[in-house]
């Protein structure tokens, strides 16, 4: 199941970046998919789903943008930092 | 609630591309070469490196790291062919070997006692053409009951491969295989693609195959 162990490396590397407190929820996962990357999309989406439940996602949405090539890439994260909005 | 946007542009794979430069470096390191087999499960990967054993054991030193999704079989089977220990690894589900498992297997391997390293993947033409080993190669294996189309439904396999086995070549008579025709699809994917036609059952062709491991083996 290559799309899972994808999604487990996504949740790796976004936990670097935000650690694994509740204070930062991470509420958006955004990744470009090569079309020639080897990954079939809704399968790497629902695994995704499936393995960002715990914190510091939180109620996570995936966006997934198919690029050209065989790119595959965490490109960005939305966070939630608990702080009111200006 | 403030949601902000954090840039990561992280390459998914970096972890274990990482670890594949570090297995590349040792193999270079003791002049090695390291072929990852590649096929469709059942297209005799696992005959191929038995007689390839049996064939060039006692001219080249070879150690082997097997992967399975389940049961260690495969090694069992080649530890008979061989008097060097065959490093089995077990995936437990995944559908590729990865690089740390690479390492970790190269870890029990005295590279300096080796000449050739063959690495037989799971069989799977999708997701082991992702995962880059540390491998000097790929080599993908496909045989005659699969039809010839194999090249242009798993294109990527065939790109990211330097060498090409179509294997069961002794089924020909039987089958309405063209061989031509799956050459010039792998072709159409990879036109630098080296093939080799074998019967690892029968050994026709396989003469060709040892030669050719014999010349990577003199390089170490």
């Amino acid at each position: 199941m290559h799309e899972m162990s994808i999604a487990l490396e996504v949740s790796r590397i976004a936990q670097d970046y935000v650690g694994r407190d509740e204070i930062h929820r991470v509420v958006l996962v955004g990744m470009d998919v090569g079309e020639e990357a080897g990954v079939e999309v809704g399968s790497l989406e629902f695994c995704l789903e499936a393995v960002l439940t715990q914190p510091p996602f939180h109620n996570v949405r995936v966006v997934i943008k198919t690029v050209p090539g065989d790119v595959l890439l965490l490109a960005y994260l939305e966070i939630d930092d608990g702080r009111p909005k200006n | 609630m403030a949601v902000r946007r954090i840039d990561v542009r992280e390459r998914v794979m970096a972890k274990n591309d990482e670890l594949a430069a570090e297995v590349r470096r040792r193999l270079e390191r003791h002049n090695l070469w390291g072929l990852n087999l590649v096929s469709s499960p059942g297209s005799g990967k696992t005959l191929l490196i038995e007689r390839t054993l049996e064939n060039l054991g006692e001219r080249l030193s070879i150690a082997v790291v097997t992967g399975d999704v389940q049961t260690q079989n495969d090694a069992d089977r080649l530890a008979k062919r061989t008097s060097r220990l065959v490093q089995a690894v077990v995936t437990g589900g995944a559908c590729h070997l990865d690089a740390r498992q690479i390492m970790k297997a190269l870890d029990e391997i005295d590279l300096s006692e080796t000449d050739l390293l063959l690495i037989e993947n799971v069989g799977n033409l999708v997701c082991p053409a992702s995962w880059d080993l540390g491998e000097t190669a790929k080599a993908v294996l496909f045989s005659v009951t699969e039809g010839e189309d194999k090249p242009v439904k798993y294109p990527k396999m065939f790109r990211e491969s330097r060498y090409a086995i179509l294997n069961k070549i002794d089924l020909l008579p039987h089958l309405d295989f063209d061989v031509d025709k799956a050459v010039s699809y792998a072709k159409e994917t990879n036109p630098d693609l080296q093939f080799f036609f074998t019967s690892a059952l029968t050994g026709e062709g396989m003469h060709e195959w040892y030669e050719f491991l014999e010349a990577l083996g003199a390089e170490a």
